[in-house]
């Protein structure tokens, strides 16, 4: 990464937020980046040196609770619903609504109880007309849909819990 | 007022900005967020939150489907698209219409029409308005060879699907044409989806200035004065100020007349600005383009005039008889506004986003800021770098820079790099004491000696 432009470190960030790293340090010539999940971690070693890039988005992701930057957001969208320990949450991609089954009468994509594969469809979510069927992402059994038929839903909105396979 | 419910689809100052227009209006707010802009000021003044997708502003602020979405599910009856993302996009418009949604600006149409350069050009054409001579699109560098050699250089090539400097150049010669012509188009291609470019004359010591108008859909079109935004770096604007205080009143009558002859031409509705360059050698004004939206620097107009312009776009999108007479409208008194952005003039301008540790802005009699910083608040790395606007007005232009020198001095930010250090240089030069600038002044005559200590 000889110039890494502002796009770079956003796939960065991204990439971290989707990875279950607790913390991701990068030094190159050009670019030293510490990213953390602790809002208390520190960089391992501190040189005054950092690169200007560097220096702010530790700021915003290492060094101080940052409630707006999307990994905090994550924490405090989950507090809205606990999840059992052990269990995993299926979360919205984006806005819009959410459907239990593909089409009005149709029968619903899952059922709690209903054991499922990892890349079973368990809910739709419908903007302006385009609907796109969410996985489950993880094999397992469903223990909870969180969401009421045809409600809107925001992104990273809590839809439905599984309870991993052993 | 017949708008109940509006969605605010922007974010940062302007978002600030629409949801007080829409309070004071008894209209309630709706803002859309992305997942980055939860905590945001326009999220705690807004009366309803709706986070949309994630930070990136492709699946968020950019996504107009999502955005429509919202307002349909939240019970919205208008939307106000701010300045920037979707405000210039007929798509956006067209959704709204689509589904019985009001949109605060004008109609897709027009939108599309003004949008795209060429057509503009043609419409301003035929109106009557002054034309900076140019080309229709050019395809290849022989063309374009061909076509400097006929205007006769410096020209200037543009993109003819958009603006903000990309896919621009000046050539000042052949050479220059072979070597940035396909690199130019292809950052248009990038930008704005449209290669396609064209050529203008390129005029030395030019001023940019441009009209605010408001039109009633209707036909009748009134402007609020001119604004002078000559100070620019990279085609961006950093100062702008109203009144065009060099410009005779002879110049300035037709600059105004030019605009609404344009924009009543098509029937405009609700706020636009059209752009033109100011030749002050030849003390002619040119046509540049129309933007169909609500601009950035639109606060100076509102200070030297008394009208609230957020305010009556909503009124005029409720379909009120909110436009004043032309007589009603009277420029007083100068105004300057500074864009402070979060960025590093010592590091070619880098954005630098991160944490206010301190803010602590200038106050006092014909100071404005228009923010959505606070303490503490943290200004993320995936959008514009603007935090906020600087507006002073005073009796006339030397009050006003003397009063935006104290308010400079006096703009206390800590925790990022901004750029107000370079703010303050420009204004103590005494050049723009004596209002000697133009389009080029800044890079050209003030940064090259700029010094920043890194911060």
């Amino acid at each position: 990464m000889p110039n890494p432009t502002p796009a770079d470190i956003e796939n960065l960030i991204e990439l971290f937020n989707r990875s279950d790293w607790d913390e991701m340090h990068l030094k190159t010539d050009q670019l030293e980046i510490f990213l953390s999940n602790d809002a208390q971690a520190r960089r391992p070693s501190a040189p005054l040196v950092a690169a200007s890039v560097a220096a702010p988005l530790a700021l915003g992701t290492a060094t101080t609770p940052a409630p707006a930057a999307p990994v905090s957001a994550a924490a405090a969208a989950a507090a809205e619903t606990m999840i059992p320990p052990g269990m995993v949450a299926v979360r919205a991609p984006n806005l819009g609504t959410f459907y239990r089954a593909p089409k009005p009468g149709a029968p619903v994509y899952v059922e709690v109880g209903q054991a499922i594969e990892a890349d079973t469809e368990v809910c739709l979510i419908e903007v302006m007309k385009l609907f796109t069927p969410v996985k489950s992402g993880v094999k397992g059994t469903v223990r909870q849909i969180v969401v009421n038929d045809g409600s809107m839903i925001e992104y990273e909105q809590l839809l439905v819990i599984i309870e991993p396979a052993a | 007022m017949t708008i109940k419910r509006t969605l605010v689809a922007n974010r940062g100052e302007i978002a600030v900005r629409v949801i007080r227009a829409a309070h004071a209006l008894g209209i309630e707010a709706v803002q859309v967020v992305s997942a980055a802009d939860r905590d945001s000021e326009a999220a705690r003044l807004a009366d309803r939150v709706v986070v949309i997708g994630p930070a990136q502003s492709k699946q968020s602020y950019l996504n107009a489907k999502l955005i429509v979405h919202a307002a349909l599910q939240t019970g919205c009856d208008a939307l106000h698209p701010g300045y920037g993302f979707l405000s210039e996009r007929a798509e956006l418009a067209t959704l709204c219409d689509e589904n019985g949604i009001t949109f605060v600006g004008p109609a897709a149409e027009t939108i599309d029409a003004l949008g795209d350069k060429l057509r503009s050009r043609a419409i301003a054409g035929a109106a009557g308005v002054p034309l900076v001579p140019g080309t229709d699109k050019i395809v290849s560098v022989s063309a374009a060879h061909n076509a400097a050699e006929t205007l006769g250089y410096p020209v200037l090539m543009k993109a003819s699907a958009g603006g903000g400097g990309r896919g621009m150049f000046v050539a000042r010669n052949a050479d220059v044409i072979t070597s940035s012509f396909d690199a130019a188009s292809n950052e248009a291609k990038e930008a704005f989806g449209d290669g396609t470019l064209y050529m203008e004359t390129y005029v030395e010591n030019a001023r940019h200035v441009e009209v605010q108008a408001v039109g009633d859909g209707r036909g009748r079109v009134v402007h609020f004065g001119e604004r002078d935004c000559s100070v620019q770096r990279r085609f961006q604007k950093v100062i702008e100020e109203a009144p065009c205080a060099l410009m005779p009143a002879k110049l300035r009558g037709e600059l105004h007349e030019a605009a609404v002859k344009l924009l009543s031409s098509m029937k405009y509705r609700n706020a636009g600005t059209v752009e033109f360059l100011y030749d002050v050698n030849r003390q002619a004004v040119y046509f540049i383009e129309v933007n169909t939206r609500i601009q950035v620097e639109h606060p100076v107009s509102e200070q030297v005039t008394g009208f609230d312009l957020v305010q009556m776009q909503f009124r005029i999108a409720a379909g009120e008889p909110a436009l004043p007479r032309q007589d009603q409208i009277k420029v007083g008194r100068h105004a300057i506004e500074c864009r402070i952005n979060a960025e590093d003039a010592s590091k070619n301008f880098m954005p630098s986003p991160g944490r206010i540790t301190r803010w602590a802005p200038p106050q006092g009699a014909g100071i404005r800021v228009d923010s959505h910083c606070r303490d503490g608040y943290l200004v993320p790395p995936y959008y514009d770098s603007m935090i906020a606007k600087l507006i002073v007005t005073a009796d006339d232009r030397p009050a006003c820079v003397e009063r935006l020198r104290a308010a400079l001095d006096h703009f206390e930010i800590d925790g990022l790099a901004t750029n107000l250090p370079l703010l303050r240089h420009i204004v103590a030069q005494s050049d723009f004491a004596a209002n000697k600038i133009h389009t080029r002044w800044l890079e050209q005559d003030v940064l090259p000696g700029f010094q920043q200590d890194p911060i």
